[in-house]
């Protein structure tokens, strides 16, 4: 069966308790429809690079499907439906990856820097905290080892 | 025979044995090909070969819609 990668972004204003729920709903409608869900990657909340939908923010998910292609038509016809899902993609793709993709790899460290500081306003300001902590817990690794 | 303004061709950066792939999620490794105004850097300065700028451009193009990488910066 042809393999598929399906991101969607969701509202920034839901909690990650909804965003796994619509995660959840995506897996159940592929299931219903004979297709497999061999992988869901949570990418968190991210600063989107242009304004979409009057959001500044979005929680990425991805989904990578293994399933005939009515479980994928079936799918963003719901997604594209639901209000709270403010831009979804679905490609096909020749291999799935098994371990986690680049998004994971680098978003494991900015939630981590996400850490240091919330509530921060300042878009502009927080990426420069961010640069900071982020030095500074270099530095802490270079002097723990 | 002296040349003097034959310059070698830099080859493809995605040529090599460990290049990155080319993926619209690796974020990083697109902003390296769109200018300063978000716009795809053509391949005759990057040295990208025809066919990794052809998926080079869709992988940038796929990630401007999921709001990874800018249409344009004013």
């Amino acid at each position: 069966m042809p393999l598929y990668e399906h991101v969607f972004l969701a509202r920034q204003d839901l909690a990650q308790a909804q965003v796994d729920a619509l995660a959840e709903g995506a897996t159940k409608i592929v299931e219903s429809l004979e297709g497999k869900v061999t992988k869901v990657e949570n990418w968190g909340l991210r600063n989107l690079a242009y304004k979409i939908a009057k959001n500044r923010k979005a929680h990425y998910v991805m989904l990578n499907i293994d399933g005939p292609a009515g479980t994928v038509a079936e799918l963003e016809r719901q997604t594209a439906i639901n209000e709270d899902v403010i831009r979804y993609m679905t490609i096909r793709v020749d291999e799935l990856e098994g371990e986690p993709s680049v998004m994971m790899r680098k978003s494991d460290r900015d939630r981590e820097r996400r850490g240091g500081r919330d509530g921060g306003r300042g878009d502009r300001e927080g990426g420069r905290g961010d640069r900071e902590g982020g030095r500074g817990r270099d530095r802490e690794e270079a002097t723990g080892e | 025979m002296a040349r003097p303004f034959f310059r070698r061709r830099k080859s493809c950066p995605f040529a090599a044995k460990d290049a990155p792939k080319i993926d619209y999620k690796d974020v990083r490794l697109l902003q390296g090909f769109v200018s300063e105004r978000g716009k795809i850097i053509p391949s005759r300065i990057t040295a990208v070969s025809g066919k990794k700028q052809r998926e080079l451009s869709q992988a940038i193009k796929r990630a401007r819609h999921l709001g990874l990488l800018p249409y344009i910066v004013k």
